[in-house]
């Protein structure tokens, strides 16, 4: 196993207990996606594998090499994004790009080759000759470009598709894909449970501190309750209509309704949102398999209230 | 220094020139007025200017300038720094734990030069001193500039950044009047004589005096000694704080 975490504990100064016996597996050619709520403990988790923090107990390996002991190895095993944006001020992409990658001992051609390249995949060109003051997205993908310009066995991806336009999100995955196929193991941060559904080889859902579940998003899917659900466009100058209990608990957000449904159920509730549809109160509806969003939401509702 | 911590070096010090680029003529021509205006405003404050007491002056600008930038400039860039995420980022690359804080002295270092230089030159002309610059005055600006930074950068590392940035201007000021940088240690109370005997301003002023002028306070070796002893100590200090995980 490439990426190692096992049994890691962290606890701050203010007694804030971040991780709690947390053990994760990520190989070789794997994208491993750490998803959760804010502050559930997926940052301070990365921050320990590359040596920012020290954790309490546990330990954390890479190609079976402890890292907490020697955290000089973690830096050159790991290349980085973190959740703020690349210190890039003053600096054009493609400078940024280019320092990174020979600190982290790339040579002078293949840096430059590789800086040409992320440029031209994800779209950089205005921003890689120039030290202008980037926009977020476009600071964002610089500091992806600097993470993956000399990638390490590890590439530790803390939230890379924040501010970051469609089309360029799309290449951007393209790019993280490509980092796991050549090889690395990529840890991905994000709360970007739709988009990661797509992206992960495999995931851990973090909350509490703790690990709530892992494994391949179908796994994780085939043990969801309800397989499906209703989505609803509600009117919005009408009051939001009750779906029939026997349905299933029903979620509202902004206009949009949600309701998990059995397969048997499928006909009932079609039966009720045709009728809310004739009504008025409903503009449009589908029904849809469940997500990898129903999953995390299985997880983290329940263990939110119960905090 | 291996190859590759060399490597690490210049390309961060390249960063660190081409982030503050935008600023660079502005931070340079600040230095210069400062040295200049320096001169000019310790004639005001004292009219009669004995050889002696010029000499102080001359030698005195540049070296308070040297520990400012150590104990002033480093912990506030450190400061912003820790704000912004640099340092963090920094601290998760691939290089040795000092290089970063090396390439903010040696940037620091560079955009003074031209202030001591102008400084001296005007202070020459203003005072009609002769100066004697011996070899020595490099490794008596490194030693100066390293010490100041590495306490400079341990503090603003270890502590809060409010409260490094307020100790070092508290610091700044006890530099400017209490310290036997612009005027001869035996000026002092008995009382700050002792304290400044064991510190090492006293010691850097003699340094950098010394090696302008080829006239020392004591002796060349001891002064040396004193300030590369607190250079190694300040090092180990700054080593300890870069490396310490929370």
């Amino acid at each position: 196993m490439l990426l190692e975490f096992d049994g890691v504990t962290k606890r701050f100064r203010n007694g804030v207990l971040a991780n709690d016996d947390v053990s994760l597996t990520v190989d070789a050619g794997e994208v491993f996606g750490l998803l959760g709520p804010n502050g559930a403990g997926k940052t301070t988790l990365v921050s320990q594998l590359l040596g920012l923090l020290v954790p309490d107990a546990g330990r954390i390996l890479i190609d079976g090499a402890d890292v907490v002991a020697d955290p000089g190895l973690a830096r050159r095993r790991c290349s980085f994004q973190p959740q703020a944006a690349a210190p890039v001020a003053g600096l054009s992409a493609r400078q940024a790009i280019e320092i990174v990658g020979r600190i982290r001992g790339g040579t002078k051609a293949a840096v430059r080759r590789r800086a040409a390249e992320l440029v031209e995949i994800l779209d950089l060109a205005e921003v890689a000759d120039r030290p202008v003051p980037m926009s977020g997205g476009m600071a964002r993908l610089t500091g992806f470009c600097m993470a993956a310009v000399v990638p390490g066995r590890v590439v530790v991806l803390d939230e890379p598709t924040n501010d970051v336009d469609p089309l360029r999100r799309r290449a951007l995955w393209g790019c993280i894909r490509a980092l796991a196929d050549d090889g690395a193991a990529v840890l991905l941060v994000t709360h970007n449970v739709l988009e990661a559904e797509r992206c992960v080889d495999r995931l851990a859902i973090l909350g509490g501190s703790r690990v709530l579940a892992d494994g391949t998003p179908a796994a994780l899917k085939a043990n969801l309750a309800a397989a499906l659900r209703l989505e609803c466009s509600v009117e919005p100058e009408l009051p939001v209509p009750t779906p029939p209990a026997a349905l299933g608990p029903a979620t509202l957000v902004g206009r949009r309704l949600v309701v998990r449904v059995e397969l048997s159920d499928v006909a009932d509730a079609v039966a009720w949102a045709k009728a809310q549809q004739d009504g008025g109160a409903i503009a449009e509806f589908a029904v849809v398999p469940a997500s990898l969003e129903d999953v995390y939401a299985s997880w983290v509702a329940p263990q939110r209230l119960a905090s | 220094m291996t190859a590759a911590t060399w490597r690490s070096y210049v390309l961060l010090l390249r960063w660190q020139f081409l982030r503050q680029r935008a600023f660079l003529p502005m931070l340079v021509l600040i230095q210069v007025a400062l040295g200049v205006g320096v001169i000019y405003g310790f004639s005001f404050l004292v009219p009669h200017v004995t050889p002696n007491i010029a000499l102080f002056f001359a030698t005195g600008a540049p070296t308070l300038s040297l520990i400012l930038v150590g104990l002033t400039v480093v912990p506030q860039e450190t400061a912003q720094s820790r704000t912004d995420g640099r340092l963090s980022y920094l601290a998760a690359l691939p290089v040795p734990r000092l290089t970063p804080m090396l390439a903010e002295v040696t940037f620091w270092l560079l955009v003074q030069l031209p202030g001591t230089v102008a400084t001296l030159t005007i202070a020459a002309l203003h005072f009609d001193i002769h100066l004697h610059i011996s070899p020595f005055v490099i490794p008596a600006v490194g030693l100066v500039a390293l010490t100041s930074a590495a306490v400079g950068y341990a503090l603003a590392v270890s502590l809060p950044p409010t409260v490094a940035s307020q100790i070092a201007s508290f610091m700044s000021i006890v530099l400017l009047l209490f310290s036997p940088i612009n005027y001869p240690l035996s000026r002092l109370p008995e009382v700050l004589q002792d304290i400044h005997r064991a510190l090492p301003v006293t010691y850097m002023a003699d340094v950098i005096r010394g090696s302008l002028s080829g006239e020392y306070g004591a002796n060349r070796s001891l002064a040396f000694g004193v300030v590369s002893a607190y250079c190694v100590a300040g090092l180990a200090l700054a080593v300890r704080a870069a490396a310490r995980r929370r």
